[in-house]
């Protein structure tokens, strides 16, 4: 079977769009990466569309109604946060098959805005009567396992925000670019202890777009910017015995995170760069575990150590993360592998992690999906 | 608990069954197989998927807290600051409610609790009939 290589890469701004649809956007992102794959969309085979809120509006038929009506099979994917690395996972499915020999996918969403979660119910609604549905009290409470367990503190789940806020500084499209010192993250509201309101991900509008191509294209095309994908691991929740009152943000990432190094035949001290679904300052905290990026326990000493700012052993969202980049929820996937790609080819600009060989991307879906992809310099 | 006398009350979430007395319990379901408890039924088990659906039983009120956060913003309309509790009953099974008659700063995993069944906020549905719920509240010692 083939391998499959990334050629073309890029996004829009995340930020608001109010005069803007979702499909505009994700038109935008489309035209975006094919222009730097040096593609027309008469060459791309199919198109794989994510969102969480409009996949069954018939995503990609839109976007292709936005930039020329081919007639191809468009996939319309919605799985939550992992809306994106699904389509991803789609796409890299459709390639190796044999089937297409150049593909799009593309995330796009425009947020609801306020804050998200809090599906209908028969009764009184349940928020405050019985606990917390909200994402931040979600968060918190699995956070809350890791203090009660290793005593991480409020300082070290509240530096995960500065330092991607640091991060996103350097990231022109990054939706919020302002340094946050720690004293400012931990005085800011506070949503649901410990998080407070600058340990919570940027709620805005985005699309981001991939093609992605056969070797035999990719070396049509030309290797030089090409990027090879080891890895493509989508994975569902296993069973936890406190799942589902308690949402599990860990199993289904540790799970996709196994297969995925299994696939890639690496392992996390392999990697130059992470870019992780830190949705919530505590969940980047729990992923340096989960992937495998430190010890049982030590998550804590790693975001003390600076290990994960750029410049330090192995960057964690260098892009500014969801908690300063954004996270329009059906592009955060296809976004993460943006950011991966523009570092392995050495583009990603003043926050470069130098000498990037090889990038993990992580994101997370509510109820649960987990996708990861190894990616590495072809 | 106050309800209507004339009026059998509502349970006001899943988990909630009400006898002919309209004396309130918690049902869970059981593995027979593997032992898994699980809040609702379902087909098979979500654990060792045996076709043997997991049975009802009639769980106990007192546990042990396993995770919480105290939320100061919440949906529109909702009364904050409250303890949002994930509570291990004794015999198995996990149920997440609102922790109350506790200090935020004394709030510590593996605290004893119990369960009591409360009047849902005073909720009423439209024909006006009440609903039973429950929170939680510390336990003396455990
Ligand atoms: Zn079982």
């Amino acid at each position: 079977m083939s391998d499959v290589y990334i050629v073309g890469a890029d996004m829009i701004a995340f930020g608001r769009y109010p005069d803007r649809t979702y499909y505009q956007l994700g038109a935008e992102a489309s035209l975006k990466a094919l222009d730097d794959a040096g593609l027309s969309i008469k060459d791309i085979g199919a198109v794989y569309a994510s969102s969480c809120f409009n996949a069954q509006s018939m995503l990609g038929q839109k976007v292709l109604k936005e930039i020329g009506q081919t007639g191809v099979p468009c996939i319309n994917v919605s799985n939550a946060c992992a809306s994106g690395a699904t389509a991803v996972r789609e796409a890299f499915i459709g390639i190796k098959s044999g089937i297409y020999d150049a593909v799009l996918v593309v995330g796009s969403e425009k947020n609801p805005r306020g804050m998200l979660g809090g599906a209908p119910h028969d009764g009184p609604p349940p928020e405050g009567l019985f606990g917390s549905e909200s994402m931040p009290a979600v968060f918190a409470e699995a956070g809350m396992v890791h203090a009660a367990a290793y005593g991480t503190t409020i300082e070290q789940f509240a530096k995960v925000a500065v330092k991607n806020h640091q991060h996103a500084t350097m990231n022109p499209k990054a939706a919020y670019r302002k340094e946050t010192p720690l004293d400012e993250v931990l005085a800011s509201e506070m949503i649901a202890w410990p998080l407070t309101k600058l340990m919570c991900s940027a709620n805005v509008d985005g699309a981001a777009a991939l093609v992605l191509v056969s070797e035999k294209k990719a070396r049509e095309l030309g290797m030089s910017r090409a990027v090879r994908i080891r890895a493509s691991m989508l994975t569902s929740d296993p069973y936890e015995p406190r799942n589902p009152v308690m949402f599990d943000a860990n199993s289904v990432t540790r799970l996709a995170a196994a297969k995925a190094y299994e696939m890639a035949g690496l392992g996390p001290q392999d990697l130059d760069v992470v870019e992780l679904h830190d949705c919530f300052a505590t969940a980047e905290i729990l992923h340096y575990e989960n992937l495998g990026l430190c010890g049982e326990g030590e998550a804590g000493r790693l975001i003390d150590s600076g290990d994960t700012a750029l410049g330090g052993r192995i960057p964690v969202n260098v892009s500014g993360g969801l908690l300063s980049k954004g996270h329009p929820i059906g592009a955060t996937g296809v976004a993460n592998i943006v950011e991966i790609v523009e570092h392995l080819r050495g583009e990603a600009g003043a926050r470069q992690v130098s000498g990037a060989k090889i990038g993990l991307s992580h994101v997370l879906g509510f109820g649960a999906a987990a996708g990861v992809h190894i990616l590495e310099k072809a | 608990m106050t309800t209507d006398s004339l009026v059998m009350p509502k349970p006001a979430t899943g988990v909630i069954r009400i006898g002919a007395d309209g004396r309130p319990w918690i049902e869970g379901f059981r593995c027979g197989d593997c032992g898994a408890a699980f809040t609702e039924q379902t087909m098979a088990c979500r654990r060792c998927a045996s076709r043997n659906a997991p049975e009802a039983f009639r769980a106990v009120d007192t546990g042990k807290l396993y995770s919480w956060s105290v939320v100061h913003r919440s949906y529109p309309g909702v009364a904050v600051p409250f303890v949002s509790a994930i509570v291990d009953l004794e015999d198995g099974l996990t149920l997440k409610g609102t922790l109350r008659g506790v200090d935020a700063d004394a709030v510590r995993q593996g605290m004893p609790v119990a369960l009591v069944f409360d009047d849902a906020g005073g909720a009423r549905d439209k024909d006006g009939v009440p609903y039973v719920g429950f929170h939680f509240i510390p336990r003396g010692d455990a």
